[in-house]
């Protein structure tokens, strides 16, 4: 990283500060969670943010015939599209370039920054208008853009703010769920110099007439995509605002950015995807706006981009496709319906997650994708309560697949080596009735004796219980065991 | 090439257990009518249109060609617009929109007359869509030289004239259209005023977009 920091002509501080810090510390979400979960602040704000979403969703899918049976229908063409994948992609860039487009493809996030850098450079662009892609924050597109001398404004309102406060989305589709209105107020009032005004109206109209020269000014415009039709070469996107819609109208220059699992084969699948997609995301029938792009602007056309090109990024998506079990986790959408709906997301908010794809699919994806050694807490953030599966648009079992990974944690031998010798002694004491049953019996009278003076309750054990008396009181045991009853009776 | 494609493909290959891309596949899933749509009828599709487009925050109106410009008109002076910029469409050249526009005191120009940077300038944009889904109050434009992607995009009010021969039911309808029709240098669907629900999900109509969209459906 530290070369990228060299490179950048004048740098953004701020810019250099995030792309270090972002690669020097390491996971640790046992105790980024641990304080998460302690924030009333972040829990209420998130908690209005997805329950509204959550609710919203359950009441639009009614609209649909039979939204379960939908849903299945959503999720084969989606397997149908990865199982298949090298036909459709090549399909699709070929039709892309026949619509007179460029296509790249990028094996690595630092080959997909390189080809865009080249790019911007080779087109002399400077001012960059970037709409909310997800893809461009797994590889922090926004910030290797300002390092190398780029003018790169985020101008999703809530990318926007996520920029000018040099913070991180916590939320696939939602952004600043993490933040109340009070502080980005303030944060408003520092960057633009302006009285303290919380009003929500009154903020999007200083940042709409802020971006709106930006959009004016903007030679270079960037997005991500939804949807990529193999059969016509076109890449759909979804948004609320119309930001996106700027990207494909007035810079001269457009670039998107795009995952490889994308693909869907035909236009009649993309009607499918957005009956369900917009649904899943934020309870709207459809979005304020589809855009529908895949090349430059036709002979005569006085908007829309001269040049279009468009970058494929596998960044460790093919170590997802290779395995036939999790291969459906790339069918997701980025709808963000599993982490409305996920209990253990709406404690932690995103943050927590410690990458871009927070929730349950991200505690799929980010392992998958970056390494399970690190990030093997994330499989076990979770109650296993399927909730996230009821929701899923393109049915992913993720619960399954939650299970699945905690199995290779423990197969591969990545888990603690306590948590290895815990288990050991465990499975051979219960080899043996004799040593069952004496260690029953020496378990049971440490806790009623630790219980009694806490009427009744366990609220605290020697190592290693203690983790778990931490947070939670237990009732004592019975004075009889089971066993003892079960001997009584008969 | 500097950057090799046949990498990433070949790792796609490779994953999917095989050394070339099949020239053919199964056909993808079929797409059942009973799940997948939701508009089944042709009949009463500008009332359903209207009833959708309300709910997504449209302003829609039902009128008569002979009535339409005036109502135009009305609706401008109305939203304090004093000028506006027409597609080059064949109904708003015909029936010389602009001209009338102009003699109603708003000054009015042809997509072919101004530069995109002019267009920032501009209250309105007046248009004439291509589609319009009834399923979900959608206006569909296509990007092409007589139709400028901003003239729906930069002012603040849009204003949109719908032929009732462009109403289609269902958002499967629509694809197919595309699918036959072909797509141009691209397509816009446009669901309503440009929001947002970022800060707090306060609900916040008019960012990027025009924050007043008006339809016209003619009858």
């Amino acid at each position: 990283m530290s070369t990228l920091v060299q490179v950048g002509i004048g740098g953004d501080k701020h810019s250099a500060e995030f792309l270090e810090q972002a690669h020097a510390s390491k996971f640790d979400f046992h105790k980024v969670s641990v304080k998460a979960a302690g924030d009333e602040k972040l829990k209420r704000a998130v908690n209005n943010a997805v329950l509204r979403q959550d609710t919203g969703r359950q009441v639009r899918l009614l609209d649909l015939p039979d939204s379960d049976k939908l849903r299945t229908l959503a999720g084969d063409i989606k397997q149908h599209s990865l199982d298949y994948l090298d036909y459709y992609l090549e399909q699709f860039i070929t039709n892309v370039e026949k619509n007179g487009g460029h296509v790249y493809l990028a094996k690595t996030g630092d080959e997909a920054k390189k080809i865009i850098l080249d790019i911007v450079k080779k087109a002399g662009c400077r001012r960059v208008i970037k709409s909310k892609s997800m893809v461009s924050e797994e590889i922090n597109l926004a910030h290797v853009m300002e390092m190398a001398g780029l003018d790169v404004v985020e101008t999703d309102l809530g990318e926007f703010i996520v920029q000018i406060s040099h913070d991180k989305p916590s939320h696939l589709v939602a952004p600043i769920v993490h933040m109340d209105r009070q502080t980005i107020a303030k944060m408003f009032s520092e960057y633009f110099k302006t009285p303290y005004n919380d009003n929500p109206n009154d903020l999007c109209a200083q940042a709409r007439v802020y971006l709106r020269e930006k959009f004016r000014e903007s030679d270079f415009g960037m997005t991500g995509g939804n949807f990529l039709v193999a059969e016509n070469g076109m890449v759909a996107c979804v948004e609320n605002e119309g930001n996106q819609r700027q990207s494909v109208t007035t810079p001269r220059v457009l670039l998107t950015l795009v995952g490889i699992e994308k693909i869907i084969p035909r236009m009649s699948d993309l009607g499918v995807m957005l009956k369900l997609l917009s649904r899943s995301a934020t309870g709207q029938p459809i979005t304020i706006y589809n855009n529908i792009f895949g090349g430059p602007r036709s002979a005569g056309e006085k908007d829309g981009p001269e040049e279009f090109h468009l970058v494929l990024m596998d960044n460790g998506r093919t170590e997802i496709l290779q395995s036939e079990e999790y291969r459906e986790i790339l069918r997701c959408i980025r709808c963000g319906a599993c982490l409305n709906a996920c209990p253990i997301y709406r404690n932690i908010g995103g943050h927590a997650y410690g990458s871009v794809y927070p929730g349950p699919i991200g505690a799929l994806i980010t392992p998958l994708m970056q390494g399970l050694s690190e990030f093997k807490d994330l499989p076990a953030a979770s109650s296993l309560c399927g909730a996230c599966y009821e929701a899923c648009p393109v049915k992913i079992n993720i619960p399954k697949h939650l299970v699945n990974l905690r199995r290779d944690t423990v197969g591969t031998k990545i888990n603690h080596p306590f948590e290895r010798f815990v288990y050991r002694a465990w499975a051979w004491s219960l080899h043996s009735p004799g040593l069952t049953a004496f260690i029953a019996f020496g378990q049971k009278w440490v806790l009623r004796l630790q219980s009694r003076s806490h009427g009744g309750w366990v609220t605290k054990v020697p190592f290693p219980g203690s983790g778990w008396t931490q947070v939670r009181d237990m009732p004592a045991p019975a004075r009889k065991t089971f066993h003892e009853l079960w001997k009584q009776r008969n | 090439m500097p950057y090799d494609p046949s990498n990433v493909l070949g790792l796609i290959r490779a994953s999917l257990k095989r050394t070339r891309t099949p020239t053919e596949v199964p056909a993808p899933p079929v797409i059942e009518e009973p799940i997948a749509r939701l508009v089944y009828t042709d009949i009463g599709l500008a009332e359903l249109f209207a009833r959708s487009a309300v709910e997504l925050k449209m302003y829609v109106e039902l009128c008569s060609i002979d009535d339409l410009f005036e109502k135009v008109v009305d609706f401008l002076k109305e939203k304090n617009c004093k000028s506006v910029m027409l597609t080059d469409t064949p109904l708003l050249k015909n029936l010389e929109a602009a001209k009338y526009l102009n003699e109603q005191g708003i000054v009015a120009k042809m997509w072919s007359e101004i530069t995109l940077d002019q267009s920032y300038d501009f209250d309105a944009g007046l248009t004439e869509v291509d589609y319009a889904v009834a399923e979900t109050g959608s206006l569909v434009v296509k990007h092409r030289p007589e139709h400028g992607r901003a003239i729906s995009l930069v002012p603040f009010v849009h204003v949109a004239i719908v032929q009732p021969k462009n109403l289609v039911p269902d958002l499967l309808d629509l694809m197919e259209k595309l699918q036959k029709d072909g797509t141009g240098s691209g397509v816009t669907m446009i669901s309503g005023p440009s929001k947002t629900a970022d800060i707090e999900m306060n609900v916040v109509i008019g960012v990027h977009g025009p924050n007043v969209v008006k339809t016209f459906v003619l009858q």
